[in-house]
């Protein structure tokens, strides 16, 4: 591995530049796209029916939508390796469809499209009142997690300047999520509990990034002591990492490529839309700990000196 | 620890490889004709509902009902026999007192061919009001009519039991299948009452107003013990035990979620998921030889251990951790501490090419590689254990260790049904936990074991120089 010499700190405002501009067309694409709620969170029903042989989807939806008198959306998959077909109906209702109405709706389809062998493949159905809790909750575990991490950090960090070593790190945390979220609003994905598995785990994950480069900085410090300037000092303390933090961010990434491209192959769309934002996830990690978190510390150490 | 001797590095790698051998085919023990399953292999992995399909649902009381603690564990004490009753031995049932739910969790059994989570739900969710009423005066729309409308006789509540029994109560004497139900004290003077009056006529037994049973009363009935006949087979008496039972409830409970999934949807995701992580770990491995030889090779072997031992923590290998259900991001968790195991290596094998960079020799390069790549790892690692308990107390069942810590922070949050996301959080946990073990420890021993043969004495197999 070569030996890397980049002056981090003063490219600082290209880093800053990049980060706000992806913020900003997340947002934007946030604002027209509108996000989508999972029906884990925002309750409703999700009907999955397989079938075979050729099948005349808008029949099929207008016949699930006179069963159920109400609209309903429909989808449709195909699964690459088995070459088996899906199709998909969701419900936004806040009354949920319970099991009788569901059975009435199987045994209708099954009557008009007894060519195509329905099956019921899976069936979620949530209440929006749980769904709303369980949003409520999930938000709660990520505020904490994230409260959790600046005291560690703090505490852990207390001899080159805690607080501003917890903030910055939490600072590079807020952007890692960001981009998670970026991912599931560009990708139309609806926010489910993959989200805030991935978010809760990207937490973690780019912050380990960042403890490895402060633990750096820790060392350098009691090394050079504080005869160098904060900026060289972060800047060595970068470049010693940065084969760590580079090969790190590939073997753990070069997982969850493998596990995503497996899911698109199988069409297990579960873990794809768990796979692919945590790549994404550990991308943005890798780019805050090196690029965001280090630069706004050295900037929060000159003003502290200055 | 300054020296480490020669053969630790051999020892370490047998014992990798017995418990490799241990973990996927597991020990078992034939004494006579009877065989135990002493230590659980791969086989005896409990794969979640996502994998091998299922159902999830979560019931509660009906809207406005205020049901106390001893009626929801009634509840839920009935959906365990029922879940029993059906042979569903394998189910998860955990009630959410504060919030009055009960989670019913389990998945189709292994013979199962029809798939129908309707009826599942249905057979599991029905629970209404009972009752027993004079007569069986049925309207034409089929609900209780007349008489059998204004006279009720007995509640749900006035029943203690009923049983499915096979005996020669009946006239006859001849023994055929029957139900015996036991009244409560509040129960046995109006049964008293009606059954001397209604001698040679019907009572009805109604859950909700669906008429299930309209035995003709023979004799009065004092002791409030009464048997219920009429050429039933077994699963009818059965079928009319159980329904009596969950109708002693004074309310019906309602499904607030459910999720089912079919048994053929999961089953190719596993193996997809098995074949992604057995990809992955030779996308890692690769990449671990090509950047630090001799400390990568290290690092693939620890890895593989870490692998193991993660295997074995799930399927119970070690008796005094129970099996735990591994889902899809379960597996998902796997693969990731695959990709993420490494990184303990990783930092060591830099510390310990930088060492060497700075003109030190051999020995004390891997020495204070270790030492000074510790407390990296470490912080790093207590990151993930925080937000990997996080996970499971907030997606875990109500009684996990982990949700109760957690739990004056969720207080007002109800029990979520997310056991997919808790399997995650567990094998994100174990994962940490076994990477300070093998990617640290033993990681240690091996290098520092290895570094002392004579084949394994040429910096340049650290990255450093000839």
């Amino acid at each position: 591995m070569k030996n890397w010499n980049i002056n981090f700190f003063a490219h600082r405002k290209y880093y800053f530049t990049i980060s706000i501009m992806l913020i900003v067309v997340m947002f934007a694409c946030a604002l027209v796209f509108g996000v989508n709620l999972d029906i884990q969170f925002k309750g409703g029903a999700l009907l999955t029916y397989s079938y075979t042989g050729d099948l005349d989807a808008p029949a099929f939806q207008k016949a699930a939508e006179k069963v159920l008198g109400q609209s309903v959306s429909m989808q449709e998959s195909t699964d690459i390796a088995t070459g088996k077909r899906n199709i998909v109906l969701s419900l936004p209702t806040s009354e949920g469809i319970d099991a009788e109405r569901q059975a009435a709706l199987a045994a209708a389809l099954n009557e008009q499209f007894s060519g195509n062998e329905i099956e019921t493949a899976s069936i979620s159905v949530v209440n929006p009142t749980i769904g709303g809790e369980f949003l409520a909750k999930c938000l709660v575990a990520i505020g904490f997690a994230a409260l959790l991490m600046v005291f560690y950090v703090s505490f852990r960090f207390r001899r080159i300047g805690g607080w501003s070593a917890g903030v910055t790190a939490v600072v590079a945390l807020v952007h890692d999520i960001l981009m998670v979220f970026a991912v599931f609003v560009i990708g139309r994905i609806s926010l489910n509990a993959n989200f805030i598995a991935v978010c809760l785990t990207i937490l973690g994950y780019s912050l380990n990034d960042t403890i490895v480069i402060y633990d750096r900085i820790r060392e350098n410090r009691r090394i050079y002591g504080t005869s160098m300037p904060v900026e060289d000092l972060v800047n060595l303390s970068l470049n010693q990492s940065m084969t760590r933090s580079l090969l790190t961010s590939v073997t753990t990434a070069s997982a969850m490529v493998v596990v995503s491209l497996v899911a698109l192959l199988y069409n297990v769309n579960t873990i794809l839309s768990f796979s692919f934002p945590m790549i994404i996830g550990m991308v943005s990690g890798f780019y805050s700990s090196v690029c965001i978190a280090p630069a706004l510390w050295t900037m929060w150490q000159k003003k502290k000196a200055a | 620890m300054k020296k480490v001797g020669k053969p630790v590095f051999f020892i370490i790698v047998l014992l990798i490889a017995a418990m490799g051998y241990l973990t996927v085919a597991g020990v078992t023990t034939v004494y006579g004709d009877s065989t135990t399953r002493a230590i659980k292999g791969i086989d005896d992995v409990r794969w979640g509902i996502d994998i091998r399909g299922g159902v999830d649902v979560t019931f509660s009381p009906p809207e406005g009902v205020t049901a106390t603690a001893e009626e929801m564990d009634a509840a839920e004490s009935i959906i365990q026999v029922r879940l029993v009753s059906q042979n569903i031995t394998d189910s998860e049932v955990y009630t959410d007192h504060d919030k009055n739910r009960i989670i019913v969790r389990f998945p189709w059994k292994a013979d199962e061919t029809e798939f129908n989570p309707e009826q599942a739900i249905a057979e599991l969710g029905a629970m209404a009001n009972l009752t027993f009423r004079e007569g069986a005066n049925i309207g034409p729309d089929g609900k209780p009519a007349g008489d059998t409308l204004n006279k009720p006789v007995l509640e749900g509540k006035d029943i203690e039991s009923a049983t499915a029994v096979y005996s020669t109560a009946n006239s006859a004497g001849t023994p055929e299948y029957g139900v015996e139900l036991k009244l409560k004290e509040s129960g046995k003077q109006k049964f008293a009452e009606a059954t001397g009056r209604l001698i040679g006529q019907p009572i009805s037994i109604w859950m909700d107003e669906t008429l299930i049973s309209a035995p003709t009363v023979r004799n009065q009935i004092n002791d409030g013990i009464a048997q219920i006949t009429g050429q039933f087979t077994s699963q009818e008496a059965t079928d009319l035990a159980n329904k009596i039972n969950a109708g002693a409830l004074p309310f019906a409970l309602v499904t607030e979620n459910y999720n089912t999934i079919s048994p053929t949807l999961g089953a190719g995701a596993k193996d997809a998921m098995m074949m992604a992580g057995a990809i992955a770990f030779a996308v890692v491995a690769a990449i671990m030889l090509v950047c630090y030889r001799l400390p990568g090779l290290v690092a693939i072997i620890a890895l593989a251990g870490q692998v193991i031992l993660m295997i074995a923590s799930i399927t119970g290998f070690f008796s005094v951790f129970p099996s735990f259900t591994l889902t899809l991001p379960g597996i998902a968790g796997i693969i990731l501490a695959i990709g993420f195991g490494v990184d303990a290596n990783i930092i060591t094998a830099e510390r310990i090419k930088e060492e060497l960079a700075n003109g030190r020799s051999l020995d004390s390069a891997v020495d204070s590689g270790f030492k000074r790549a510790f407390s990296a790892i470490l912080d790093g690692n207590v990151t993930v254990i925080i937000v990997a308990i996080i996970l499971m107390g907030s997606f875990g069942p109500p009684d996990s260790l982990f949700a109760r810590i957690l739990s004056p922070l969720f207080f007002m949050f109800g029990t979520s049904a997310a056991g997919t996301i808790y399997s995650f959080g567990y094998t994100l946990l174990i994962g940490v936990l076994l990477n300070l073990l093998m990617g640290v420890l033993a990681s240690r021993l091996m290098l520092k074991s290895v570094s002392r043969q004579s084949w394994a004495r040429n910096p340049a197999l650290y990255g450093g120089k000839n």
